[in-house]
């Protein structure tokens, strides 16, 4: 391309020109100018050295050991929270059992209490089944004894009606024992026992 | 729209461009002997003081001297225990000139004991190189009016596209870390130390001429790796910006170079400003750091 190929030829012309306008100090050291540097670069690198580096250096290595802190603080308050759930599990597994040991003693004492109950209730109705039984058959045999003598003397009254003589004893008690027996009284007492 | 799609739309927008001006303004060549591309780095005294004049170059080394310590010390004193941005990117560079760069290179003792010096390096390196990116008022030669003030023109210059600033550094540089050598194995220890391990008998007598002048030519290739870096970004920036165009005349160019200096532009300031400091100090700590090592 043209163009590209009179650049060199341009800047050629260029530098040919007149002496303040080559190139050479361009890569020409002036002593000045480091002086200059090396008094800037001094001066930088004290107050850098000085109030600088330190206070970054402090704030980064206060960091870092914050973070070193805050991990291992980390890392204990996890193994604490760790063997203090450990701990608890424990404990509620102890609690669960001795509930459950509760639980079935409870279960147990009750049946116990309940079949003790029973008894005792089955045992007490009994005695006032039994009881009921014996006073109505007592009952029953004061009823039979009045009803006999009753019977009893009935039977002798119209016997004397009928034989118009006055009995004696013999005979009225060979007369009842013979009129009585034929009259079923367990019938009655058994009934009206029940 | 896809991707591929914009950027082939892009591109023939480009081209299309190009052509229209070429048509409209033609493609002629006057070529143009008054503008001097290298003048943008002449240093003219602005206060006379025989050699010691102030200059342009020594404004930037200073504006950078001053940014360095301002900045630093500034967001020194604002550091908190919950890092903002700003002082999140600083924590970031200060962890690399230390732990990369330092004690990467050499022990801790003398990591502790040099690394002001490699950070201040680095820092000063990297803020002269960065203010070169931004124009500053520094062309007396060319002067515009504002409101009746002859104000200097806008321009791109940096501190360390001069030779001596690298230099005066490199020197330093390469004093501290002879100085330290011969500090840890006496100067014939160290002299013998620049000869590698396994080399024995008649070569290395040859060998230590080969190591000596290669120690002594480290004083040009690290202040002329910057200086040469930073000049060439900073021409081919000039040149891409409009003095292409200025030079040869021909006004069509300032289509294709423009769009070309905004993205050598951007690659300066994005990797290279950043990129030769950075070696520049890696370099000073691994001088240094070998300076004293036992083994070479």
């Amino acid at each position: 391309m043209s163009v590209i190929a009179t650049i060199p030829t341009i800047l050629a012309s260029a530098d040919s020109g007149s002496e303040d306008s080559g190139g050479s100090f361009l890569v020409q050291p002036g002593i000045g100018l480091m002086v200059w540097t090396l008094l800037v670069f001094a001066i930088a690198m004290f107050l850098l050295g000085k109030f600088a580096f330190p206070k970054i250096a402090e704030a980064l290595d206060e960091r870092q050991r914050k973070i070193t802190e805050s991990i291992d603080a980390a890392e204990r308050g996890r193994k604490e929270a760790e063997e203090l759930a450990a701990e608890y599990r424990e404990q509620l597994q102890k609690a669960r059992a001795e509930s459950e040991e509760i639980i079935s003693r409870a279960r147990r004492s009750a049946d116990l209490h309940e079949s003790e109950s029973k008894d005792a209730a089955k045992k007490q109705r009994e005695e006032i089944l039994d009881q009921a039984k014996r006073d109505s058959e007592a009952e029953a045999r004061r009823v039979v004894g009045e009803l006999r003598s009753d019977v009893a003397s009935l039977i002798v009254d119209a016997t004397a009606k009928v034989t118009r003589k006055t009995l004696t004893a013999d005979e009225q008690n060979r007369l009842l024992d013979d009129a009585l027996g034929e009259i079923d009284f367990s019938k009655l007492s058994t009934e009206g026992g029940r | 729209m896809s991707t591929r799609a914009k950027v082939f739309t892009g591109l023939a927008i480009y081209v299309v461009l190009i052509v229209a001006v070429a048509v409209i303004f033609g493609w002629t060549r006057d070529d143009n002997k008054a503008f001097q591309p290298q003048n943008e780095f002449k240093l003219d005294d602005w206060i006379s003081l025989g050699v010691f004049s102030i200059n342009k170059a020594v404004m930037y080394v200073v504006i950078a001297g001053a940014l360095t310590v301002g900045t630093m010390v500034w967001i020194a004193n604002r550091m908190q225990a919950r890092p903002n941005r700003v002082q999140t990117l600083v924590e970031l560079l200060y962890s690399l000139m230390r732990d990369n760069i330092t004690r990467g290179n050499m022990d801790d003792k003398m990591a502790a004991k040099w690394f002001p010096f490699i950070g201040t390096i680095f820092l000063f390196i990297w803020f002269s190189n960065m203010i070169g990116y931004i124009p500053l008022p520094t062309n007396t030669h060319e002067k515009f009016d504002l409101f009746g003030m002859q104000i200097p023109s806008f321009a791109l210059y940096a501190a360390t596209a001069n030779l001596s600033i690298p230099l005066v550094l490199a020197l330093v540089v390469w004093i501290s870390y002879n100085v330290e050598g011969i500090r840890a194995k006496g100067v014939v220890g160290y002299l013998k130390s620049l000869i590698p391990q396994g080399v024995h008998g008649p070569m290395a007598g040859f060998i230590f001429v080969l190591e000596f002048f290669s120690n002594v030519m480290r004083l040009m290739s690290l202040s002329v790796r910057l200086f040469a870096n930073i000049l060439a970004g900073h021409l081919i920036i000039l040149f891409m910006g409009g003095a292409l165009v200025v030079l040869l005349g021909i006004e069509a160019l300032g289509v294709i170079t423009l769009p070309m200096g905004v993205v050598l532009f951007l690659f300066e300031v994005g990797l290279v400003a950043t990129l030769q400091a950075f070696i520049f100090a890696t370099l000073t700590a691994i001088y240094l750091g070998t300076a004293v090592a036992e083994e070479h």
